[in-house]
């Protein structure tokens, strides 16, 4: 990253360091030692002698460890440094740096090695402004520990910082006065552990599990890797995108209590270390070749939570799958509403798609079946609470209208759904691509009814509905002087005029009548939405149109995945080609890392792309967006009890073979290669 | 005895079947405290047949709290969930099971279907 900050990660429990490992939280930059949505280190300073330290030299071993080499004066020409320190550190069962301070003059020196400690015990959700804390903070000394807490009624959060070697312990930190022979070394363990209820382990006591050690870690991530397909290709930069993306996903994975030691992956790093319905959904489905598991896991996960009354603070309904869940404090006390918070107007019918589709590949047929009741609510939930305007199309509108999310789709923004002129519209609204999940989300209910629910009935009254769906859609979205679909309906009635990236997810749910087809896929790879590395959120003449605006012009690379494999379910293989090359390269220039969104500026006028100011990284759908791109690539789809291959490998490319692909074939392989470019 | 926790455990036994837990087996035990003592209820749940019982054996999960804040879940002030990560309630044992069974926890009073809240609004403007 090349925004001077270190990251360790396991899943929803991280550390943000600036480079040289110190922890000096500000409301601009979140570092420190996180832990199921609260912050456990907001000061961890390193002074050798009363100095602060340099950083000589950062290295991010895995995603849970890393090692700096620091010292503490200016490395300057000309001058010798006579000290420095390795904070080797990691995160699994707590945070914990061995530091080793080094003496590299040919005389004893006298050191006094200074921590200084600190917690804020923020809620993620006041990371940017903590004031005015309900409850009180403590700090006690005990047998050489120093306890950090803060307690609100019976809500408690502790920081129990130890250290192996005997510190001088007070209340803002440890001290260490060390004698260093000459060329000699000094080393002390400190741990950090995140503390809830009873000062229990706060992993345990909402994971249900204890923190995994460091070579616990290194097993399960081993193990992981090992299980995944394996690719090898002529392009370096997707090999070492591909083995990222794995890793990272491994990252962003936890275990929540309900899973019973199952994972499922957290969105994003730093803000969205938690459950996301759309998130988790999107992930699994990119991510299905490859690690199947994972579906099966959000699918259960997202069923325990699943809707079951009208809930106005938090958007519930009945049949309604959840958008996101916290652990913080504002979620404790009932000030945010992620208990779960159920403001999202797609999770539920991608949950149905992610049922399906999880199905096709693996051939779980006893999943499907056990979930009957939560498919079948969802569905209703479409027809039911998902159409407020009782015209069968799929709207949201706030009801928690001060802390709910005005947009409820995936571009979730206040300013992302707008007119070509810039203007705002009315609410509710019924964005496109809601439209063509609802729809997908039929027809594949439609499957599941009538080949594992035993209820053809159903399945051909979904169909009707699909049907009837497409036909209204294609002919109420369409937008005729610009020859492509609304981004929206208002809640008057008008089209929403704005060009975006919504329309290439239509032809992903199939929405699209054949015949307009050809147009779509124009615009997506016409000048107002393709930079040349990918799609635009919105199209570069639109009113609201801004490169490094959240959702109105920055590339999102988990866009682009699903709109090349909807290009390609039409048959637009060399434009689907053609965005899975741009974002390829697009990695090379992240080491294989794709955040979530960066600029839209045209490729060509930057020949990088520029990283989005405040993007997460790893990013969970980010990280599933090379997998889905290689399925595309290699048109791998299930048929039957097998899988088949349909390769459409561009041009710059080269070979591309995947082997040992998990799916209801056992495993099997999938071979592509380019061809010379056709015109 | 015509508290809220009394009905609501008196209603569930009368109704016997909740489709919404059909996806669950296990028994709760509820301890919950008041002045006087604990009321304790079993709740054995076999794929949304559903028992009520104030004495039984084993429990799969156990929910330990007050009679005031399981009132105050009962009438929809306060959620389940928020609850527990108050500390104001614990669940040890099977997790899952105290989780299906937010499901049968009411509606806070006044809550809007969307329709309507989206009528309401437009009706405002």
């Amino acid at each position: 990253m090349s925004d001077g900050l270190v990251r360790l990660l396991d899943g929803n429990t991280f550390v943000v360091s600036e480079e040289t490992g110190d922890i000096d939280a500000s409301p601009t930059i979140p570092t420190g030692f996180f832990s199921f949505d609260t912050r456990f280190l907001s000061k961890w300073i390193l002074s050798i002698n009363d100095e602060r330290v340099n950083a000589l030299t950062v290295e991010e071993v895995e995603y849970f460890e890393s090692r700096m080499v620091v010292v503490p004066t200016l490395p300057a020409p000309l001058v010798d440094i006579g000290v420095s320190a390795i904070r080797d550190r990691s995160i699994g069962g707590s945070f914990t740096e061995q530091l080793t301070v080094i003496n590299h003059e040919p005389k004893p020196v006298d050191l006094r090695i200074r921590i200084d400690v600190d917690s804020d015990f923020a809620d993620l959700f006041e990371i940017k402004d903590v004031r005015n804390k309900s409850g009180t903070y403590y700090t006690q000394v005990d047998g050489g520990r120093l306890r950090l807490g803060y307690q609100r009624e019976a809500f408690r959060r502790e920081t129990l910082v130890s250290s192996t070697v005997p510190a001088r312990v007070d209340e803002q930190g440890l001290t260490y006065h060390v004698r260093l022979e000459p060329h000699g070394q000094w080393t002390t363990d400190l741990h950090v552990q995140a503390l809830g209820l009873g000062g229990r382990d706060l992993r345990e006591s909402l994971e249900g599990r204890p923190g995994r050690s460091r070579a616990q870690i290194r097993q399960d991530l081993a193990g992981w890797l090992a299980q995944a397909p394996r690719l090898t290709c002529d392009s370096p930069t997707l090999g070492m995108t591909y083995r990222r993306s794995l890793a990272d996903l491994s990252a962003l994975l936890y275990a929540p209590l309900t899973g019973r030691g199952h994972a499922i992956p957290a969105a994003g790093l730093p803000w969205f270390m938690a459950i996301f319905g759309r998130d988790s959904i999107l992930t699994s489905i990119q991510a299905l070749p490859f690690a199947p598991d994972l579906a099966a896991t959000t699918l259960r996960m997202l069923t325990v939570r699943q809707g079951a009354v009208l809930h106005d603070f938090r958007e519930e309904e009945p049949g309604k799958i959840l958008h996101e869940l916290r652990y913080g404090e504002t979620t404790a006390f009932e000030e945010q509403p992620h208990s779960p918070y159920y403001g999202s107007a797609d999770s539920t019918p991608l949950f149905v798609i992610l049922l399906d589709e999880y199905e096709r590949w693996t051939g779980d047929a006893t999943l499907v079946r056990s979930l009957e009741r939560a498919g079948r609510a969802a569905l209703h939930w479409i027809d039911e609470y998902g159409d407020i305007m009782g015209d069968g199309y799929v709207w949201y509108q706030r009801r928690n209208e001060r802390t709910g999310l005005e947009n409820q789709c995936w571009k979730d923004s206040w300013d992302s759904i707008s007119f070509r002129d810039g203007r705002l519209p009315s609410l509710p609204r019924a964005t496109c691509e809601l439209q063509g999940y609802a729809y997908d989300a039929k027809i594949r209910g439609a499957r599941l009814a009538r080949e594992f629910w035993h209820d053809p009935a159903y399945a051909d009254r979904l169909e009707r509905e699909a049907a009837d769906l497409k036909e209204r859609f294609n002919r109420d979205f369409w937008i005729s002087d610009g020859e492509y679909y609304a981004l929206a309906l208002d809640g008057d009635g008008r089209q929403v005029d704005a060009l975006s990236s919504n329309i290439g997810h239509l032809l992903w749910s199939g929405i699209v009548d054949e015949s307009r087809a050809p147009k779509i896929a124009q615009h997506l790879l016409g000048p107002q939405l393709f930079s040349g590395w990918g799609v635009r959120t919105l199209g570069t003449g639109e009113g609201r149109y801004n490169p490094i605006g959240y959702h109105v012009g920055t590339v999102w690379p988990f866009d682009n995945s699903f709109i090349a494999w909807g290009l390609r379910r039409y048959g637009f293989h060399q434009e689907a080609g053609r965005i899975a090359e741009g974002i390829i390269d697009a990695a090379e220039h992240f080491d294989g890392r794709l955040p979530e969104a960066f600029g839209g500026y045209e490729r060509t006028l930057t020949r990088y792309p520029v990283l989005y100011p405040t993007a997460c990284s790893p990013q969970a759908w980010s990280t599933g967006t090379p997998l889905l791109l290689l399925r595309t690539m290699l048109g791998m789809e299930p048929r039957g009890e097998h899988l088949v291959a349909r390769p459409a490998v561009p041009s710059g490319m080269g070979r591309i073979e995947l082997l040992d692909i998990p799916g209801r074939w056992g495993r099997a392989g999938a071979v592509g290669r380019a061809h010379p470019e056709r015109r | 005895m015509s508290n809220p926790t009394t009905s609501f455990f008196q209603s569930l036994a009368r109704r016997g079947h909740e489709t919404l837990l059909e996806d669950a087996t296990g028994t709760i035990r509820f301890d919950l405290t008041h002045e006087q003592g604990v009321d304790r209820w079993f709740v054995a749940i076999e794929r949304g047949d559903i028992s009520v019982s104030r004495d039984g054996g084993k429990a799969d999960c156990v929910f330990h709290g007050s009679r005031a804040t399981f009132d105050r879940i009962l009438a929809g002030q306060s959620q389940m969930y928020p609850s527990w990560l108050r500390n104001e309630i614990t669940t040890p044992g099977d997790v899952r099971l105290a989780r299906l069974f937010v499901r049968l926890m009411p509606a806070p009073p006044g809550a809007h279907h969307p329709r309507d809240f989206g009528r309401e609004r437009r009706r405002a403007a």
